[in-house]
């Protein structure tokens, strides 16, 4: 129930996709993030992992 | 790939971006007022988007366009850490009960000892969570 940071591909400070992140929605190949001011954000992938003791996930991009 | 780069936390999230391609692009809200939405997207699928406010529709009174002031996000948080705190000082309470049924006394003192302090900590940033409120 801890706010999340979601990283695109690989966990490291530069591919911080969202912060804050409240609620993660995996759909039609999408996942969509929302963060706790209810912005969203949306990636063609898959979600990888989510580690919800240290409030981090990772977003595998689709391959073009 | 496709990224809503205007909906990333802590930037700007501004509703009109470059269109690069034509494709439809529906926008849901929970509430009944219409924004612009002007979007360039380097993707050719359609895809809906829906996302709410909170600001229920009162326009007049939202600050910039549904576009957020740091203020308001810090205040935001600090109202979630808030009640974040609360339900963790009840999981450590339970928590203590469970220590103090399988006969640990001790440890449930102390336990619930971290819990009033805890609970203090939090009230301490209740206190600073309404005066954010109020200005």
């Amino acid at each position: 129930m801890c706010l999340s940071t979601v990283y695109k591909n690989s966990l490291t400070p530069e591919t911080v996709m969202m912060r804050n992140v409240m609620r993660i929605e995996c759909k039609d190949g999408m996942v969509i993030l929302t963060d706790l001011m209810e912005r969203q954000m949306a990636i063609e992938g898959t979600l990888e992992m989510a580690n919800l003791v240290d409030g981090v996930a990772v977003v595998k991009e689709a391959a073009v | 790939m496709h990224i809503h780069e205007d909906h990333i936390a802590g930037g700007a999230p501004q509703h009109e971006h470059p269109h690069t391609h034509e494709h439809t692009h529906e926008h849901t809200h929970e509430n009944d007022h219409v924004h612009p939405h002007d979007h360039d997207h380097l993707h050719d699928h359609a895809h809906p988007h829906d996302h709410s406010h909170g600001c229920e529709g009162q326009c007049a009174g939202c600050q910039g366009s549904c576009e957020h002031t740091p203020m308001e996000e810090l205040t935001a948080l600090m109202k979630y850490m808030v009640g974040h705190n609360a339900a963790h000082a009840k999981e450590l309470a339970d928590l203590a009960g469970k220590l103090e049924d399988a006969g640990n006394h001790v440890a449930y003192e102390q336990v619930m000892a971290a819990v009033s302090d805890f609970e203090k900590g939090n009230m301490r940033l209740s206190v600073v969570l309404s005066s954010l409120d109020v200005k």
